[in-house]
């Protein structure tokens, strides 16, 4: 089964990498039907992400969600299941030239982590791993796309000065709405993996809060998207400040993943 | 006076004042996520210069989420919700009657977000009934509204967030933990309460791969203020047990061993001791024996120290240090059947066995800070998804319909409904006019 999974996981690699290079090519040489193959390259990506995951999570006997690379492939499928969504919704191929490099790298961060399967320690023997990590993925998935979108709402009046872009970039206010259906769907998603992990923490040790670094750049994380809010509510702040704490929400979001695990120890330390 | 305390309490409520609190915050769980928190003084003196480590001492950056500058900041970030929410709740009301039962239609209809105009010639009933509406019934005039709800979203979310600071604060003021550790067969008493642990099975469940599956410890505990009978548990991690009020959790394991003394050759003490615990001699108790660290499969590593090859217990190994009036003596291993000489004493370490520790907690408010979670999901859900949305349908004069329509800007599944709804050709030859 891991066998599958490894070339499954190879392809996908493969079909990001194409993907992101037929939506480049799609906006160097402007030519529509080329958006469409991208799409359909990234979709069958996607496509095989998910059967190279499940593949994991037989061959584990456990979903494949506890440690750095498991998380971080979940991570790239999350991106780009949401990515996919909000792109097919909106008709907005361009920002699948925006997306891809972002799955892409976290495609490869995955590659770069060991792929031993490990048994889990008891305390992430849980019913709440499932919930909380899932829906962990979906939220970093949301952001992701947010942030993707703030940094074209940000470059939006470089990038309108080329005809065909300033055509296939929707304008400003539609920008911000979609960031903002990003980041509403991404701030839900945060608030249920947070409120999960302290009900799970509470069962495994006996504390639902203990200020452990992870818990406490998922906060941080929380309290950014809640600026990003209310910032979307005052006047003046609409769009351009908005935007800079979507790309700023996601920054913590990676930070909350790599930097914490990387940089400093807590209990989530194995994942 | 009263002009500037209204001022104060303006800025206090005020959605200014909630970002720069929201942003001092992101800014203190920062510092607090990297610089160590609780450590001894003498550690941040080692880990940083002098003068930093002074300088974290003193503003409390070793304890940041316990300092008082931190319970400031959020006391200020409740007052700000409390009176945001206080203020807000009248205009909400308000708001939500306008919705629900408009009069003088279309002065009073609310105008929140975004109106949308048009005209439409079918059935009156048939649009509304597209749209997922049910009117109100008039001759000339037809008004519908749905998920009013939604215009509490933000406020409810609030009020979660308030529960959950709440909840949070009274569960710190109020809740009562305590450790018990020992090996099977022994009976400990549970801090102040007049409750009694007996640990009456510990086992440590390995797989295959030797690697633990599971911690499981059968527990009973005694009130020895209700009589004999007790009240027996089976606690592993992930799967705490709830006896007397209290949670016990099966928290962390470890090796203990008994630990005999004897003086010229005679028996003197034995007790069972786990590692990281010490036994004071009983006829001279100046001597004093640590058990550091227990080692089932000892091997001694060049340049490392002592270390197990696995958890089976093929090469027993102790690590003990001997205290006398609180000087270390010295420090060493003893192998099996090894014993330990000190003058007239002679120190046996037998029978290695593992010892549960067992955590005992108690949060009255737990549940509260739960409700505050999930108040804040609800709110959220009906701030993003639960969106409301108005409609008014006035006959004109050539027998179509003037739609007058109201929604948030982000409802875009209502805004294409409607503007789908109105640009269709209607229904039946009779709606036309």
């Amino acid at each position: 089964m891991f066998e599958i999974e490894n070339t499954l996981f190879t392809i996908v690699m493969f079909s990001y990498l194409a993907s992101m290079l037929l939506y480049f090519f799609y906006i160097a040489i402007k030519k529509e039907t080329l958006s469409k193959v991208a799409f359909a390259v990234q979709l069958f990506g996607f496509v095989l992400h998910t059967a190279a995951i499940i593949c994991r999570g037989i061959g584990a006997g456990r979903l494949p969600l506890t440690n750095q690379y498991e998380f971080a492939t979940s991570f790239a499928w999350g991106l780009c299941l949401l990515s996919l969504i909000f792109i097919f919704r909106n008709r907005f191929y361009v920002m699948g030239a925006f997306v891809s490099p972002v799955t892409f790298l976290l495609i490869g961060y995955a590659a770069m982590q060991s792929k031993e399967v490990r048994s889990l320690m008891p305390a992430l023997r849980s019913n709440w791993l499932g919930i909380h990590v899932s829906t962990a993925i979906l939220a970093y998935g949301a952001f992701g796309v947010a942030f993707v979108l703030g940094i074209i709402f940000l470059l939006r009046d470089k990038l309108s000065a080329r005809g065909f872009l300033d055509q296939h970039i929707p304008n400003k206010e539609k920008l911000d709405l979609i960031e903002y259906r990003s980041v509403s769907l991404g701030i839900l998603f945060l608030s249920f993996t947070i409120i999960t992990g302290a009900i799970w923490a509470e069962r495994a040790w006996g504390s639902y809060w203990s200020w452990d670094p992870k818990e406490t750049w998922s906060l941080i994380t929380w309290l950014i998207y809640a600026v990003y809010l209310h910032l979307r509510v005052r006047r003046g702040y609409q769009g351009k400040g908005a935007a800079i704490f979507a790309v700023v929400g996601f920054i913590c979001v990676l930070f909350t993943y790599v930097g914490v695990n990387t940089f400093i120890p807590g209990l989530h330390s194995y994942g | 006076m009263k002009e500037s305390l209204r001022k104060v309490l303006k800025f206090i409520s005020s959605m200014r004042f909630a970002i720069i609190l929201l942003l001092v915050l992101v800014f203190a769980c920062v510092i607090g996520s990297l610089i160590p928190q609780g450590y001894s003084y003498s550690y941040y003196y080692s880990a940083y210069s002098e003068r930093l480590a002074a300088i974290i001492l003193a503003l409390n950056l070793d304890s940041v989420f316990h300092s008082w500058w931190f319970v400031l900041i959020t006391a200020f970030l409740v007052l700000n919700l409390l009176l945001c929410n206080i203020i807000r709740l009248p205009s909400l009301i308000k708001r939500t009657k306008a919705y629900t039962s408009p009069v003088n239609l279309p002065n009073s209809f609310p105008k929140a977000g975004e109106t949308i105009e048009g005209v439409y010639k079918g059935d009156i009933q048939s649009f509304f009934k597209t749209l997922g509406m049910k009117s109100s019934s008039g001759s000339d005039r037809h008004y519908a509204h749905k998920n009013v709800i939604g215009v509490w979203g933000a406020w409810i979310c609030h009020i979660g967030v308030l529960l959950l600071i709440l909840g949070y604060s009274l569960g710190q003021m109020t809740y009562k933990e305590y450790t018990v550790y020992g090996v099977p067969g022994e009976m400990k008493r549970i801090g102040d309460t007049s409750l009694v642990l007996s640990i009456d099975d510990f086992e440590i469940g390995l797989r295959e791969d030797d690697t633990v599956e599971q911690y499981t410890a059968v527990i009973t505990v005694y009130n020895l203020e209700q009589g004999t009978e007790g009240r027996t548990a089976v606690i592993s991690v992930n799967n705490p047990a709830d006896l007397y009020g209290l949670r016990f959790y099966q928290n962390s394991t470890g090796w203990a061993a008994t630990v005999s003394v004897d003086k010229e050759g005679a028996f003197l003490q034995e007790s069972v001791v786990c590692s990281g615990d010490y036994l004071v001699v009983s006829d001279n108790e100046d001597l004093v024996i640590y058990f550091n660290a227990f080692y089932p499969d000892y091997v001694l590593i060049q340049g490392y120290g002592p270390a197990t090859r696995s958890s089976g217990l093929n090469n027993p190994a102790y690590l003990y240090s001997v205290y006398y009036k609180g000087r270390i003596l010295g420090m060493n291993v003893l192998l099996k059947d090894e014993v330990l000489t000190i003058d007239d004493y002679t120190v046996h370490f037998t029978e290695p066995q593992n010892y549960t520790l067992i955590q005992i907690k108690k949060d009255s408010f737990t549940f509260l800070a739960f409700i505050g979670g999930l108040v804040i999901m609800a709110g959220l859900f009906l701030a993003f998804y639960v969106q409301v949305s108005a409609v008014e349908a006035v006959e004109c004069e050539d027998g179509s319909w003037k739609i007058t329509a109201t929604c948030k800007k982000s409802n875009m599944a209502f805004k294409n409904k409607l503007n789908e709804v109105l640009t269709s050709e209607p229904k039946g030859e009779e709606n036309n006019v």
